[in-house]
């Protein structure tokens, strides 16, 4: 492998992130390599959302570095609007509460970024799009609104909208903990797909099947620290610390 | 009871010709002041705080001056410092200053409505932020106002009358000159409110159609 495939696709270094007196994030340092699935676990409120965010600067970290596919940022000390464009144009992103554009056809949620933000046309973006929902298995669904979409048929389109912008990483915040468990499976199994195709993807997640099956290496967090690291094997099987046994406990065993 | 039809059926062309000019004064007034509202919606959350500052100062000023006494300042205080406009021109002026300012607020009302994660989402597919406004944030804010923009469309539409005072010959002022030449005030204002509400119930109407109509989608 060259130089250039070996460099990891995240980098996040030393990451802290407070708002107010809470600190939410506390110097925290992942590395995901490039086609690396990995799933961020842990309760509540320990800042595996936030961590997230910070890799595509949704949040900007107080402190420490960010860098996607060799490109360096430090959010604390200021982000130039090209550094920004340019990371946001590596980074797919799919959230838990989909963000379609109500007011636009499935179509032209998918096809609209393209235009805008690589200026393809929108006869080339339209039939990335097309393709793209054929992948995710809706492409009956190219001219209708998000309205008249299930939850799991959103999240699909708001997948196929993320790819069409070719990202080289792609970001998923608890993709799945707005549907119900039928629908969600529409949408893991999308995902497992694209994992399977060598995607780069960190998924924050309470699907913990999904996590054993699908992910190269899970990351337990809680309090804004990583508590556990490692394969799902170990992590999820043996996992060395009480806090994340408690956790792990409540999630495998229900 | 002939009589009064009689005599309205002579008065009505001259009122229709006030009404003409009526709705005109309320198209340019609309024409000119909602876009200029939605520019001061959007600069009033600006991240610049002088250009935020001046937008809200013009909202202020044209939400807080009654339309009485804008009306009364361009066309009797402007001349004073230079600038001399027709009647016509005075009005449509002083009323889209009016209508800029409220319809800035129902316009801002509208757009900070557009859910946050839908502009989340347009930043982290790399969107500008003025694409975002662009093709996200102002197409459903203005949908969302629409029907409030609507109702205020019917306000100052009646607020034309107040032109009257600066001798805008419109529907109010041809029923005043009517009557001041027959004494027959009461049955000339009547068939003027009967012609006001001949254009406001039926746009009422269509307010609330439109408001249904639209929240199909959303």
């Amino acid at each position: 492998m060259s130089a250039v495939a070996q460099e990891p696709a995240v980098v996040l270094d030393r990451i802290h992130k407070q708002f107010g007196d809470l600190v939410v994030v506390r110097d925290v340092s992942l590395t995901v390599a490039r086609g690396e699935v990995v799933a961020i676990i842990g309760p509540s409120g320990s800042g595996k959302s936030t961590l997230l965010r910070c890799i595509n600067l949704l949040e900007r970290a107080d402190s420490g570095r960010v860098e996607v596919v060799g490109r360096a940022v430090e959010p604390g000390a200021g982000v130039a609007g090209r550094d920004l464009a340019a990371l946001r144009r590596s980074v797919g992103m799919v959230f838990q509460s989909f963000n379609l554009f109500p007011h636009m056809t499935v179509l032209r949620n998918v096809s609209l970024p393209q235009e805008r933000v690589l200026g393809r046309s929108r006869a080339e973006a339209d039939a990335r799009s097309r393709q793209l929902l054929e992948r995710v298995g809706l492409a009956a669904k190219a001219d209708t609104y998000p309205s008249r979409c299930s939850g799991g048929q959103q999240q699909r389109v708001a997948i196929a909208r993320a790819l069409a912008l070719d990202p080289e990483v792609m970001l998923f915040d608890e993709p799945t903990s707005a549907l119900d468990p039928e629908l969600g499976l529409e949408v893991l199994a999308v995902m497992r797909e694209l994992a399977a195709d060598g995607m780069t993807m960190v998924v924050v997640t309470h699907e913990i099947h999904f996590a054993a099956d699908v992910a190269d290496r899970v990351v337990v967090m809680a309090d804004g620290a990583v508590l556990e690291e490692g394969t799902p094997e170990q992590v999820l099987r043996s996992p060395s610390t009480e806090r994340a046994r408690r956790f792990l406990s409540a999630v495998v065993d229900r | 009871m002939t009589g009064l039809l009689t005599s309205w059926g002579e008065w009505l062309p001259r009122l229709l010709e006030g009404l003409v000019t009526s709705v005109e004064l309320t198209a340019a007034s609309l024409l000119l002041g909602i876009p200029l509202g939605l520019v001061l919606a959007l600069l009033s959350s600006s991240r610049t705080r002088a250009v935020r500052w001046a937008a809200i100062a013009l909202v202020e000023i044209g939400r807080g001056t009654p339309a009485l006494v804008m009306l009364q300042f361009v066309y009797y205080g402007l001349p004073s410092a230079g600038l001399s406009l027709t009647a016509f021109v005075s009005a449509v002026a002083a009323l889209s200053l009016t209508t800029a300012g409220y319809t800035s607020e129902i316009l801002r009302g509208g757009l900070q409505a557009v859910p946050a994660g839908e502009t989340e989402a347009a930043g982290a597919l790399g969107m500008s932020h003025r694409d975002t406004l662009r093709f996200v944030v102002v197409p459903q804010g203005v949908r969302i106002a629409l029907p409030s923009l609507m109702g205020f469309a019917i306000l100052i539409f009646q607020a034309t009358s107040l032109t009257f005072t600066i001798s805008v010959v419109e529907l109010l002022s041809q029923a005043y000159s009517i009557g001041a030449a027959t004494f027959r005030y009461l049955d000339v204002l009547v068939l003027a409110g009967l012609l006001y509400l001949a254009v406001t119930i039926p746009a009422g109407l269509l307010t609330n159609r439109t408001e249904r109509r639209l929240s199909r989608h959303l």
